[in-house]
């Protein structure tokens, strides 16, 4: 049985599949549809997951690249729970000295989404009473350690430094008493103008050092030390 | 440069990984879907900046909820486009709230309806096939099209924009859906 109710209520299938009701208009619905009978829901929600999956079709003719930069930032934020590192990076643009102010005052906001987030490899760094900067040039830009004894941790930001070579990537080495350990590897499309990347276990290194390597990166440093950052 | 679409069974399969907590599978589904993502929030927003940092929020999401995600009950790319169209949405109308940022709002929703492709690099089969039947609607249709998903209007602020009743909106809105759904064939 259809009552003119349940019309009016089918109704608005389509702009809710839309996103085109308020928000007060959405809660609204959607506890009319929680109410309502078994097929008249079942009506409801197949002509939203139509609505969805015809605009998901319709997506190709909007279909836009994002900036290279966007796709680092985004697998950076996801793995260390860090939902602000966008901001975080912009500001660090500016200086690496700002960057700990600026990021330690956006840190404090960024819990918005969830009452009770992981502390962050970043967060933990700047938090730390013993934090340092220190920057060194990289090819035409420039490469900044954000570090911390206390917490065995730092994180890299990168401006302006230009992608390696096809073929080659960026290692970085943690330099210490028993000769160098790889910290990691970027490759061509993980370098964007502006690019972090997270130091775990700084150990009892004594600085960071760069080279270029051939191939995903070599178990020892093959390539000259283009930079070389004192973890002091 | 546009991919064809992604083959919806290798994103399930790449979502169940990723909510297994799979670095590697995520960075996969960002590089299949996020032009998809991208496109239309840039598209809603019209700002590179805000749209980077909607799109970021976007996978964040993807992230935490993959294992949420149900199959049975629509498509992957249906699935992370819905939340990606609510985020812009949602932004879109914070900021239009506020007056100072009308008379750019105006201004956008008063674009001819073609606009909806314009500024669109058309490239692939998959992206004509969606123009040819966005070209099978009216006027009238793709402007409501228009207002209601890109511009992150209500139906009701849609009538009121169109001087027209709401009955007449919601069944124009309804006609421009069905055409395109049968049009593009989506099941």
């Amino acid at each position: 049985m259809t009552e003119p109710n349940d019309f009016e209520l089918l109704e608005l299938a389509t702009p809710y599949g839309l996103d085109a009701v308020s928000r007060e208009e959405r809660a609204e619905i959607e506890r009319r549809v929680a109410a309502a009978p078994r097929p008249l829901a079942a009506a409801f929600e197949d002509e939203v997951r139509a609505v969805r999956e015809t605009m998901a079709v319709v997506s190709a003719a909007t279909a836009a690249e994002p900036p290279a930069r966007l796709r680092a930032a985004t697998l950076a934020a996801a793995t260390s729970g860090d939902k602000r590192q966008l901001r975080w990076r912009a500001a660090a643009l500016a200086s690496a000295a700002a960057a700990v102010v600026v990021g330690a005052a956006a840190f404090g906001v960024g819990v918005l989404m969830r009452p009770h987030p992981p502390s962050t490899v970043a967060e933990q760094v700047l938090a730390a009473p013993d934090v340092h900067t220190v920057s060194r040039p990289l090819g035409n830009g420039t490469a900044t350690v954000v570090f911390s004894r206390d917490r065995n941790a730092g994180v890299l930001v990168m401006n302006n430094v230009p992608p390696p070579s096809p073929g080659t990537v960026y290692q970085m080495w943690l330099m210490g008493a028993k000769g160098p350990t790889s910290a990691g590897t970027m490759g061509t499309a993980a370098v964007a103008p502006s690019t972090t990347a997270t130091l775990t276990d700084l150990g009892s290194s004594t600085a960071l050092a760069f080279t270029v390597e051939p191939g995903t990166g070599s178990s020892h440093p093959t390539g000259a030390i283009l930079a070389e950052l004192p973890l002091s | 440069m546009t991919r064809p679409p992604p083959p919806s069974n290798e994103l399930d399969v790449l979502l169940r990984k990723v909510a297994r907590r799979d670095a590697a599978a995520f960075a996969a589904v960002y590089d299949l879907t996020k032009s998809r993502v991208y496109g239309l929030v840039v598209r809603v927003l019209r700002d590179s900046s805000y749209s980077e940092e909607t799109t970021q929020e976007v996978y964040l999401e993807v992230w935490r909820r993959a294992s949420e995600y149900d199959s049975r009950k629509g498509s992957a790319l249906a699935w992370m486009l819905t939340m990606a169209h609510h985020r812009a949405v949602d932004r879109v109308r914070a900021e239009t709230a506020s007056s100072a940022r009308e008379s750019r709002y105006i201004t956008v929703s008063a674009d001819p309806p073609r606009d909806l492709v314009a500024e669109s690099v058309i490239t692939g089969d998959e992206r004509r096939r969606v123009i040819d039947c966005l070209d099978t609607l009216t006027d009238a249709q793709r402007q409501c099209i228009q207002l209601a998903y890109y511009d992150g209007m209500t139906y009701s602020e849609v009538s009121q924009r169109l001087s027209a009743n709401l009955s007449t909106i919601k069944s124009r809105i309804r006609d421009a859906l069905r055409g395109l759904r049968n049009c593009l064939e989506v099941p």
